[in-house]
């Protein structure tokens, strides 16, 4: 979709999230866009790294972009838009392995991309799928504050407010979703 | 805090480029295997999902998301409107069942089935003549829509805010 043919959108592709949510609030369909463009990649790979299947991801995406936008008024700005986001996929995904899956994908049977060096790439790719199934054996919360951190370098004050527990349960969480990566993975 | 939960700490940063190493937290990293592990399974984190990343249609979720929003903002004013529509019919329904009780003079309804104990006074509709109150009536005939049914009175009394909370607690 071209960016003009979103109303507002010429005045929305810049600003902080919360002068774009502000704006969404306001009528700004284009700071909606626009939220959308900066997050959505990140909350795919979220999605992705905490379990989703590959074919389910886009769908999870849209699912989670949807509920949060109905909802963005509750967005206190206590944790980061992105990291708010991020929890509202949690929750999703939980819901979603909770209904009968319709299809089984093993992590070997999907596409890895090419790259220029087989043998590194093929190391690399080894490693991240130890990882990611590493993760999947994780309890939700370690793997949810994990992610949170590793992967979209929150701060422990914002996961704990978001998944409500201390920045210092949050960052014992952490620890405990290293030690056992480490041992998964090794 | 010692080296190694500073370094912990800085991880996610550098791993996400917002920050470089130092020369000391490089020497503690070459020296320390926990943290080297760690920084290992933070950087290859950071690769989990790269593909997604980089085959995500963006365009294509913005046009989904916006058109999803769009649609349920409109779906929202008709079922505010029967809601309420649906509430006033039951009111006026109850005033007009009730009318041949009532003992203060007031152009009389046509003779409806009373039921018993049901009193609900509704002054509005006293001064209406009956071909007027027969126009109420007729709109009452059309159709309910939306899927709504009679099993949600109450819920044309709420304001915006408040019926979107009931709304957002049957979603989960």
């Amino acid at each position: 979709m071209s960016a003009s043919i979103i109303p507002g959108s010429a005045r929305a592709d810049s600003g902080t999230d919360p002068a774009l949510v502000a704006a969404y609030c306001s009528g700004n369909q284009g700071a909606a866009a626009e939220l959308v463009r900066r997050h959505a990649p990140a909350l795919a790979r979220f999605l992705y790294s905490s379990g989703a299947d590959h074919e389910d991801v886009e769908d999870l995406v849209q699912e989670t972009l949807f509920r949060a936008f109905r909802k963005v008024k509750s967005w206190t700005g206590a944790a980061s838009f992105r990291s708010w986001l991020l929890a509202i996929g949690g929750n999703l995904l939980r819901d979603h392995f909770r209904k009968p899956r319709r299809q089984i994908v093993s992590i070997e049977d999907r596409d890895i991309a090419d790259r220029a060096d087989p043998d590194a790439d093929l190391a690399a790719a080894e490693a991240e799928k130890q990882v990611r199934q590493g993760l999947a054996r994780l309890p939700r919360l370690q793997r949810e504050v994990f992610l949170l951190r590793a992967q979209a370098g929150s701060e422990y004050a914002e996961i704990a407010a978001l998944l409500g527990t201390t920045p210092g349960a949050a960052r014992v969480h952490y620890h405990h979703a290293v030690k056992r990566l480490k041992e998964l993975v090794q | 805090m010692s080296d190694c939960t500073w370094l912990s700490d800085r991880m996610p940063a550098v791993a996400l480029g917002r920050a470089e190493w130092t020369l000391d937290e490089t020497r503690h990293l070459n020296e320390c295997r926990s943290c080297r592990e760690e920084w290992d399974l933070v950087r290859v984190t950071n690769r989990v999902g790269e593909e997604i990343v980089l085959a995500h249609d963006t365009a294509r979720t913005t046009e989904a998301v916006l058109r999803r929003l769009e649609g349920s903002g409109e779906r929202l004013r008709p079922r505010l409107w029967t809601l309420a529509g649906l509430a006033a019919a039951a009111a006026i329904l109850a005033a007009v069942w009730t009318g041949g009780r009532d003992p203060r003079p007031a152009p009389a309804p046509q003779a409806g089935p009373v039921v018993a104990g049901l009193q609900i006074r509704l002054p509005e509709l006293e001064n209406l003549q009956p071909a007027e109150l027969d126009s109420v009536l007729q709109t009452m005939d059309e159709p309910v829509v939306d899927g709504s049914t009679v099993d949600d009175p109450g819920l044309g009394d709420l304001d915006s805010d408040e019926l979107q909370q009931v709304l957002d607690s049957w979603e989960g």
